[in-house]
Parts: C-alpha cells; sequence; structure tokens
C-alpha cells in the first residue's frame, strides 16, 4: 500500500463497518478522534490526524448532542488499523479490545450461559 | 441436485416474504372483493423485488457486506437511524403477525384455541434460531412452504371460468361495487406485501451467511429468478381461489380459515391438510426471516457482530435482539390483539418505508469501490430508477390512501 489515495473521513471512514485480525466485526465507527500530530490535543490552525476510533455512546451525542466525558468513551487506536478498504480492518483481535465490553458482558454473563450457546452451528449436528 | 437445492435461500425468502401471512391474507382479501383485477400489481412487485434482491445479493456476494451496513454506510447515522428504527418497527409487527399465523393455522388443525399455541410457537421459533443451522433451516421450511401449491392445483379442481378470470386480470376491471380510491389502497398494501424490505435484508443476509463471493453470482441469479416468480404464482392461485368462491357468495376475508375455504370445498380433507401444513411453513418460514431480519438490521446498522454461522456466544448481542424480538412480539399476541390487523398494518407501513433501503442499495451496486467489474449494467439502472419512481409514489400515497379509505373498508 505504497500508492497514495486521497481517503474522505466522511465518505470512507465514517459509519464504515470495523472488522477486527480475524475478519469478525466489532462496531462501526460512530465518530473520529483528532489528535495533533505529536499526539497531544488538536489545536486550531495547526495540523490534525486521526488519532483513534470512537464508538459506542459518541453514536449518540453525534445524533442528539450532548457530550460524554472524553475519557469515558470507548476508543480503537488508529496505530491498530491495519487496512481501509469497503470496511476498516484491523491488526488486533476483538477480545484485546476494551471498545467490545458489551459483547463480551453479554456473552459470558447471558448468551455464553444459555444451553447450547456455545455450540457451533456449522458443526455437524 | 446441488444445484437445486441451491435455490433454497431463494424459495425461503420467497416463501416467507411473499406468501407469508401478510400476503395469504392480502391476497385473499383482494381476491374476494375485486376478482384478479390487481393481479398485475403482483406481477409489478416481483419483476421489483427479483430486481432488487438480485442487486442486494450481487453487492453481498462481490463485497461482503449486506444490506443495513450499505444503508448506513450510504446515508449516514441519521437518516439510517431513522430508517432501522422504523425498519426495526416493521418487522416485528409482521414477526407478531406471522407468530400469530402458525398460531391461528394450528388452531385450525387441532382447535385447541390460539393463545394456547402462540407462546408454543415463540419458543419453536426460538430454538430453531438458537440451535438449527442456516442451510437446513431454509431448505426444512422452503421445502415444505412448497405445499401451498395446493393453492393452485384447488383452483384447477375448481374448473373456474378461465376467460373471465382472463377478463378481470387484463385489462383491470375492478368490480363496480369498489370505489377507486380503495382499489389503490390495495394495490399499494399488495406492492408492499410483494416488496417487503425485510425480504432484502434476508436474502442479502443469507448470502453471507452461506459465504457467496463472486463465484456465486449465478446461484444468486437462480435463487432470485425461481423464488419470487413461484411465490408470485403461490399468491396469484390464493387470490384467484378467493376470487373464484368467495368473491361470487360474496364473502368478505377477515379469518384465515375462510382464505382456506375454496381449498376445503375444492379438495376435500385431505387437499386441506396439505395447504394447512404448507400454511404453518410459510408462517414459521416467515417468522423465522422476520425475527433473523430484525437481529441482522440493528445488528448491521451498528457493526455488532451477526449470523447463525458464528457460535451464539460470539453474536451475544444479535441473538439478545432476536430473543427480545419473540418475547414482543408474543407479548403483542397475548393482548389478544387480531393478527390479521396487525398484519394489514405492517403491510401497508412496509410500502411507506421502501424507498430508505431501496435508494442505497441502487446507489452502492453502481459504486465500482465495493463492486469492481460487477457494477449494475445500463438496463439494471434504467429499470432500477423505473422502479424508485414506483417505490417513491407508493410510499407517498400509502398513509394517505389509508387514511382516505379507512384501512380499506
Amino acid at each position: 500500500m505504497t500508492r497514495e489515495r486521497i481517503v474522505d473521513a466522511r465518505l470512507h471512514l465514517l459509519s464504515r463497518q470495523v472488522l477486527d485480525a480475524d475478519g469478525e466485526p466489532v462496531r462501526a465507527v460512530d465518530d473520529l478522534e483528532l489528535t495533533g500530530p505529536d499526539g497531544q490535543e488538536a489545536r486550531p490552525g495547526e495540523a490534525v490526524r486521526v488519532g483513534a476510533i470512537l464508538v459506542g455512546p459518541s453514536l449518540f451525542t453525534r445524533l442528539f448532542g450532548g457530550a460524554v466525558l472524553a475519557s469515558r468513551l470507548p476508543r480503537i487506536a488508529w496505530s491498530d488499523v491495519a487496512h481501509v478498504g469497503t470496511a476498516i480492518e484491523l491488526s488486533v483481535r476483538s477480545d484485546e479490545l476494551d471498545a467490545d465490553w458489551v459483547e463480551l458482558w453479554l456473552r459470558d454473563h447471558l448468551v455464553g450461559r444459555i444451553p447450547g450457546g456455545r455450540h457451533d452451528p456449522e458443526a455437524d449436528g | 441436485m446441488k444445484k437445486v437445492m441451491g435455490a433454497a435461500l431463494g424459495i425461503l425468502t420467497a416463501i416467507g416474504g411473499f406468501v407469508d401471512i401478510g400476503d395469504l391474507v392480502t391476497n385473499a382479501v383482494v381476491g374476494s372483493r375485486f376478482g384478479l383485477s390487481l393481479a398485475w400489481v403482483v406481477a409489478v412487485g416481483v419483476v421489483g423485488i427479483c430486481l432488487f434482491a438480485s442487486m442486494a445479493g450481487r453487492v453481498a456476494a462481490v463485497s461482503g457486506r449486506a444490506t443495513f451496513e450499505i444503508v448506513r454506510e450510504r446515508l449516514g447515522p441519521r437518516v439510517a437511524g431513522a430508517n432501522v428504527v422504523a425498519s426495526f418497527a416493521i418487522t416485528l409487527l409482521t414477526l407478531t403477525a406471522e407468530i400469530g399465523g402458525i398460531a391461528l393455522a394450528l388452531h385450525l388443525a387441532s382447535s385447541v384455541e390460539p393463545r394456547l399455541w402462540i407462546p408454543v410457537a415463540g419458543l419453536a421459533v426460538w430454538l430453531v434460531l438458537w440451535r438449527v443451522k442456516f442451510e437446513v433451516m431454509e431448505n426444512v421450511a422452503g421445502l415444505m412452504g412448497l405445499l401451498l401449491v395446493g393453492f393452485a392445483v384447488a383452483l384447477f379442481l375448481l374448473g373456474p371460468d378461465w376467460g373471465e378470470l382472463l377478463r378481470q386480470a387484463v385489462p383491470p376491471s375492478p368490480p363496480g361495487t369498489e370505489h377507486a380510491a380503495t382499489y389503490w389502497y390495495y394495490a399499494v398494501a399488495l406492492f408492499g406485501a410483494a416488496m417487503t424490505p425485510y425480504e432484502v435484508f434476508f436474502f442479502s443476509s443469507g448470502a453471507v451467511e452461506e459465504r457467496w463471493t463472486a463465484k456465486d453470482l449465478a446461484t444468486n441469479r437462480i435463487n432470485v429468478l425461481i423464488g419470487f416468480p413461484l411465490g408470485g404464482l403461490l399468491s396469484l392461485s390464493i387470490a384467484a381461489c378467493a376470487a373464484v368462491v368467495l368473491l361470487p357468495a360474496g364473502i368478505e376475508v377477515s379469518a384465515l380459515s375462510q382464505i382456506v375455504l375454496p381449498v376445503a370445498q375444492a379438495g376435500g380433507p385431505l387437499l386441506l391438510a396439505v395447504v394447512i401444513v404448507g400454511i404453518v411453513a410459510a408462517t414459521f418460514g416467515a417468522a423465522l426471516e422476520t425475527a433473523l431480519s430484525s437481529g441482522y438490521s440493528v445488528a448491521q446498522y451498528l457493526g455488532w457482530s451477526w449470523g447463525k454461522f458464528r457460535r451464539p456466544a460470539h453474536a451475544a448481542r444479535f441473538h439478545v435482539t432476536m430473543i427480545l424480538a419473540v418475547l414482543l412480539g408474543v407479548g403483542i399476541l397475548m393482548t389478544s390483539v387480531d393478527p390479521v390487523m396487525v398484519t394489514e398494518m405492517s403491510v401497508v407501513f412496509s410500502a411507506v418505508a421502501l424507498p430508505l433501503t431501496y435508494v442505497p442499495i441502487l446507489v452502492v451496486a453502481n459504486d465500482p469501490q465495493y463492486m469492481g467489474r460487477y457494477v449494475n449494467g445500463r438496463f439494471v439502472n434504467a429499470l432500477g430508477t423505473v422502479y424508485l419512481v414506483i417505490v417513491v409514489a407508493a410510499a407517498l400515497a400509502a398513509v394517505p390512501l389509508m387514511i382516505a379509505t379507512g384501512a380499506g373498508s
């Protein structure tokens, strides 16, 4: 991927599906966090880069306004992104991401506990 | 044989989407009131659903992205959010109607009160969603649903005046007793029943479940071209049975038992039994399809992991959504609301929501970043544009017609 291409944040990043290293869906891109070039807070008049993909509550603040404490927002670091295509592919697995805690909580406390919850449907029977 | 079984997705989508309780009711009502003068709507609907289902299937096979991921990606979180809320509500209404339909059909077969069958039906639907393999599910429900062919058999046994049926259909000549607005209200309802968006959610997500790739585009075409026209023919035979028996007798359909009346008259208890099994299978298939679609649409909008090919624990939020949808449906039915009425509502509201789903599909099917060399051809785009006009017209007309005609009464 040395060939340069223009990525339009609104068209190619926002609302795209995020897949983990195994191709498992994680979330859709709900918002992007911009940082300064050195990873510090973005300042007006200076260059910015994409620091992280935000998921979860930021969808609701985007739709309905209001704010969530920035430190509370589940985020996926941009450095974990491996490829931007029709989906955003990560170089890490979803169970290593804090951003996916609701899925993991439901898996461990509800769905995994119902009989057959861990049964592989592709196996026979 | 493998090729034939490969068409199962299309057959289930069509049996469950086309000949679900909504179509059984709408077609029988229309047949008993308007004869075959609305048959053209079924034809228009079949072509439309073939067009957009094959487009959505092609997008899913080539890009791996199912319909609601595309809806959100193209329309943004706000408009797509409105669409997901509307689609979920309609799909839930339809699911409610289908579970009610299973209970009513089992009531016909057993004369045990439908209210006792409702929880049983809900539990059975969930068990299949939870445990049964996608391919097994679609083969069994699709093939058993084919027993609805009993309606076509009944039509032949009734030995109707074919010339008279044809005269009702071409050119469309509604009976003078009905008001023009009522005629168009039912035209929109039939169109909505034929093109319900959940069929496209289900079909495209099913393509992902079956791991279609660009190599499976021929399978996609076979599925669509066999499944939906078959569904259309079954719909027409239901309407024709009603037109032959119920229309002259002046019976207006308000219960499932009246829909099967022509079958009982023509073929006796044996054919009736066959058709009832077909109705149970078709409504059961539709219940599965709508329950899955409610999970698919929410999960794809929010980007959760989804699909029956995963262990339930690895698509936890998806399975929780479906459990909640089935519970809500059963809960609504336990208030003893009339499933036939729920069905008629859901069909009209689907007509309203159609454009929000079909516009993004048409746009993405033309996007080379998704589709590479498999973008739409000129003919498909021309036809797609014509259908967008029809879809928007039906969506705009649906609610005013419903108010003007008092929901067709």
